[in-house]
């Protein structure tokens, strides 16, 4: 029973990590980055780059390789997005999936379908570790669900109490508002894909060390966005409960279910909460007409 | 003005016609996983084949002709694999298959229509090869269905010692490593082990945990997988990341010699019919003079190499001209040496295209030397 | 739209007529006439190009009826394309093989599907309509996924070829006519279906849904209506590709299909049927044209490792650059180029009046 409980928690880090890059996207640009499971491939690409390039350094790595996808996540608002601004919203989301198919064929192209693990290169071991109530997760588990909720605590404050991340929910909420105050909204804009690459870079450096690192991870992406959606998709409140429910859900169906129910658990509870409330948990009511 | 117009569409279609190539070599097809997911098995094989046949040729080719292969990547799509049959069959004299089982039923149906032999060479045997087998399916893959559970399971009841062993089974969610498993899962039971209903695991999943568990909690002593390597190292490093204490039996694909040093896991064996390149035989160094022309490291074309070794004793013993059927009788009673990669020689029958007899060999990381060690010799299987 | 100035029909029926000037005409009778004869011109690879296009062209078309004109968007297309292919798939397996039972059941099962999917997308619009249908596409395929698997102790079904009345459909050239006439068919109704009053209905919808509701448009039945027609053709064109390919299995109808059929509709212009055709043969000619610039380039050994990422990578290329540079697509460029030939030497179409 810890066992699950265990297990959901970790998955739903890695999950939380995922949304928390979608829903600062949409928040901000109003886009479905449905690119974000490929940028989390990135991340750990990024990842694999620094720990063949200098062996046995894991924090340089780690961090390197983060703000690099922060970079990268800035690069491609700047050069895709932002031309696609006055662009209905189909075709800015459709922007964003060749956007991942490009991503996913440069990786392939650098570095080819192979499984790749950065552990050993990093210097790094993630060897298991018991909780107290019988539960056993790995060292990297333990990582993934500190990372996260270290995140979400340094997003809150961040976007709660300093005056950049106050700007960044305005320019969220009414664009043109914030604009004739005299914020830069472009800028802001940026600051929020480099940020949501920040946040697929992690969730990506921590799996890959954690499972395996192969072009194909940005299938996890689209999980995520179930979650992100289950949430709410403007909400970063909401990623955290959408997380555990869809987390839970899949969990818990592999273990007294079909297995392989499992790949599609958190598509049919996207599929129960676009029916039921579309704007998920604790997502804005508008977001419905506007689209 | 319809004349201009009329000149183009005439100087387009002119274009777009083919010329139609020449025969005077033998000519092979084969489609391979070269990109894709499970290109890391099968791309090396590819890539055997390429090495070998440039030194086959460069040598003189066979009875005079040279060989000349077209190549095609699946990526171990079937609609890919369906494409390229159609492709491959046009003037071939023979098709190889080193690609996925998914790509398998477009094959031997064009191999069916068109009486062109096809040869597997990568990926696991199908039932056509095994007694009675199909006069144009041939495999010389190392591992086939059943008889790997048959020496699996012989293995686990020797290492238990007499003992009554729980044996849990990690398949990937793909018919043919779900059926085998299945079949092992019986077999177990009549062999006097305790099996433990079979797990299945998606092939993408993110996370191995969950099917772990399930397999710990069963309170498995032994685990034994057949799947793509990915699936089988997968499930082994969740159950050792939940503490699991017991023995993990895997089939051995290309990856085994690096990945045991990478895990350094005393409770994981691996068995295949391959030798592992530490092993330093002659022919190992005859690979790794190939190195160059290749992007995979020389202890990945174990697999392609011998079945370009089957290929070309194919290709001498039915001379020159060389037509498919007649190739199709040569093949039905084909013997080679292998050299050491396998345990013993590849002997066909026009009843069995799979071989008279099969080897397997166990290796697993040993803690007390600090390196790969096989466990025992090689074990000899009559297949019938 | 006529290039020609005045308004000359003079009965009914020509005024309804898909083709009306002499120009379009002889235009299509050329094309007729080369498309019959193209067998004998051309090699079997490059004839298995053009049916692949044709059956591509099939789905496209439905497409383009959901989203271009409908505008309904739908990321499961992928998905009815699996249901019609796994149908023909459950009837093979229920020694039923024959095309006759086949085509007609995966229309319906299409259609039923359409209306599954169609009234709960009533409630959602936009994004996540997509996201919905995106949703379904995954259900629907571990639907197909577990059939497969069940029936399955296959890595896929065999589908054999078909068979009317003794005479069997094989080979190249078979099916290259049977496609071609079936996209024909599909693009003759496409057409008539926007000329139709649901076509009507459809485009008001799609540009403003409320001043169409407002006029008295049931926009529930027609939405739900678009679903029906789009998938029950989908469906076939599923059902087609089972044929032609003789094998199915769930892997080819990942998401990476729904995505191509998008940017066939996308790239060959939303909303448009010759648009539709269009974006079709350049999706599937595209990696072939890949496949040969780099053969023609001769690059060194190892090339086939980067051809797959090539293509892929320039497809999304592609279709970004289509998406942010010419949003209405092939068609634009298309209309441009005919108007440039037609109008030369002048530059702008004369003023008109009303009419």
């Amino acid at each position: 029973m810890t066992q699950v409980l265990a297990t959901t928690v970790v998955v739903a880090s890695l999950y939380a990590l995922l949304a928390a890059g979608y829903v600062l996207v949409y928040r901000s640009t109003r886009v479905l980055n449905l690119a974000q499971g490929d940028m989390m491939t990135l991340g750990g690409y990024f990842l694999f780059l620094l720990a063949s390039a200098v062996p046995g350094q894991p924090a340089l790595s780690i961090v390197t390789a983060a703000v690099l996808a922060a970079i990268a996540g800035f690069v491609i608002y700047r050069l895709l997005m932002r031309p696609m601004a006055g662009h209905p919203v189909f075709a800015a989301v459709l922007v964003t999936v060749t956007l991942g198919i490009l991503l996913r064929a440069a990786i392939v192209l650098v570095y080819t379908d192979r499984i790749r693990h950065p552990l050993p290169l990093l210097g790094l071991s993630n060897p298991p570790r018991r909780l107290p109530g019988g539960a056993v997760v790995s060292t990297f588990d333990l990582a993934t669900v500190a990372v996260a909720a270290a995140l979400f605590v340094a997003l809150f404050v961040f976007l709660r109490l300093s005056p950049l991340g106050i700007q960044m929910r305005a320019t969220g909420e009414k664009a043109l508002l914030a604009a004739q105050r005299g914020i830069n909204f472009q800028l802001l804009f940026a600051l929020s894909w480099a940020l949501a690459g920040f946040c697929g870079a992690l969730a990506g450096i921590l799996y890959a060390n954690n499972v395996r690192l192969d072009p194909s991870l940005g299938i996890l992406g689209l999980k995520a966005f179930a979650v992100a959606l289950v949430g709410g998709l403007d909400s970063l409140g909401g990623v955290i409960p959408g997380a555990l429910i869809v987390a839970a859900v899949e969990v818990l169906s592999v273990r007294y279910g079909d297995p392989l129910l499992a790949d599609v658990s958190p598509f049919l509870c996207l599929l129960a909460m676009l029916l039921v409330r579309p704007w998920g948990l604790f997502g804005t009511k508008e977001e419905l007409e506007r689209v | 003005m319809p004349g201009p117009r009329l000149i183009l569409l005439a100087a387009l279609l002119v274009v777009l016609s083919g010329a139609v190539p020449a025969h005077a070599q033998y000519r092979i097809g084969m489609s391979a996983a070269i990109t894709g997911p499970a290109s890391s098995t099968y791309a090396p094989t590819y890539e055997a084949y390429k090495a070998y046949f440039k030194r086959v040729n460069d040598a003189g080719g066979i009875n005079g002709q040279k060989v000349e292969i077209a190549y095609e990547d699946d990526r171990g799509e079937p609609q890919r694999a369906a494409a390229n049959a159609k492709k491959l069959a046009e003037g071939s004299i023979l098709m190889v298959n080193a690609s996925t089982s998914a790509t398998y039923k477009p094959f031997m149906t064009e191999s069916e229509t068109e009486k062109i032999p096809l040869l597997f060479g990568g990926g696991v045997c199908p039932r056509e090869a095994f007694p009675p087998a199909s006069p144009l399916i041939f495999c010389s893959t190392s591992f086939g269905s059943k008889w790997d559970s048959r020496f699996a399971l012989g293995f686990i009841k020797e290492q238990a010692g007499g003992k009554k062993v729980k044996v849990g089974f990690a398949a990937q969610d793909i018919p043919l490593s779900r059926i085998e498993l299945e079949f092992a899962e019986q077999l177990a039971k009549e062999m006097g082990l305790e099996p433990i209903p079979v797990v299945v695991v998606p092939g993408n999943t993110p996370d191995f945990t969950p099917f772990a568990q399930k397999l710990k909690d069963a309170g498995a002593d032994w685990v034994l997988s057949w799947a793509l390597w990915h699936v089988e190292v997968g499930v082994f490093e969740a159950l050792s990341r939940i503490g699991w204490q017991g023995n993990y039996l895997l089939y051995g694909h290309q990856q085994t010699q690096d990945e045991l040093g990478r895990l350094k896991a005393g409770n994981l064996y691996a068995f295949g019919g391959n030798t592992l390149f530490l092993e330093n035989l002659p022919i190992h160094s005859e690979i790794n003079n190939v190195k160059g022309q290749t992007t995979h490291p020389a202890h990945y074309l174990a697999e392609g190499w011998v079945s370009a070794m089957v290929l070309e004793a194919s290709l001498r013993k039915c001379g020159w001209p060389c037509p498919k059927d007649k190739l199709a009788t040569a093949m039905a009673g084909v013997s080679v040496d292998t050299k050491g990669l396998r345990g013993g020689p590849i002997e066909w029958t026009a009843d069995n295209h799979y071989r008279k007899n099969t080897y397997y060999k166990v290796y697993r990381w040993d803690p007390a030397k600090n390196a790969i060690a096989p466990v025992g010799g090689w074990t000899r299987l009559e297949i019938k | 739209m006529p290039l020609g100035g005045g308004y000359f029909k003079t009965t009914y029926a020509g005024d309804l007529a898909l083709v009306d000037t002499r120009l379009r005409r002889t235009a299509l009778g050329a094309l007729i006439v080369v498309l019959l004869v193209l067998p004998r011109l051309t090699s079997p690879f490059a004839l298995d190009l053009i049916t692949q296009t044709a059956l591509a062209a099939i789905g496209a078309l439905a497409l383009n009826l959901l989203t271009g004109l409908a505008g309904q968007v739908s990321l499961g297309h992928a998905g009815f394309i699996a249901a019609g292919a796994f149908t023909t798939a459950v009837l093979v397996e229920h020694r039923l093989p024959s095309p006759l039972l086949a085509l007609p059941a995966a229309a319906l099962v299409g259609a039923v599907l359409g209306v599954v999917v169609g009234i709960p997308a009533l409630r959602l619009k936009g994004l996540y309509l997509a996201l919905g249908t995106l949703a379904l596409h995954h259900v629907v395929l571990y639907a197909c996924g577990e059939f497969q698997n069940h029936w399955g102790a296959n890595t896929g079904v065999s589908i054999p070829s078909p068979r009317l009345n003794g005479w069997v459909l094989r080979g190249t050239t078979a099916w290259y006519y049977t496609l071609t006439a079936i996209a024909a068919l599909v693009l003759v109704l496409s057409v008539n279906l926007q000329r139709s009053r649901a076509g009507r209905a459809w485009m008001a919808i799609r540009d403003r849904e409320i001043a169409a509701e407002s006029v008295g448009i049931d926009v529930a039945r027609y939405k739900v209506l678009a679903f029906v027609w789009s998938s029950a053709i989908t469906s076939v064109a599923g059902a087609l590709f089972a044929y032609q390919r003789a094998f199915v299995s769930v892997e080819a109808f990942g998401f990476f299909l729904a995505i191509e059929y998008i940017a066939m509709v996308i790239i060959g212009g939303l909303g448009s049927a010759l648009g539709a055709v269009l974006g079709a043969a350049f999706v599937t000619l595209l990696p072939y044209g890949i496949d040969a610039g780099v053969a023609a380039l001769r690059v060194p050994g190892g090339a086939e490792y980067y051809l797959f990422p090539l293509k892929f990578g320039a497809f999304g290329l592609l279709m970004a650059a289509f998406l942010v540079f010419e949003p209405q697509g092939l068609v634009g460029i298309w209309r441009r180029v005919r108007n440039w030939v037609f109008l030369w030497p002048l530059r702008y179409r004369p003023l008109r009046s009303a009419s």
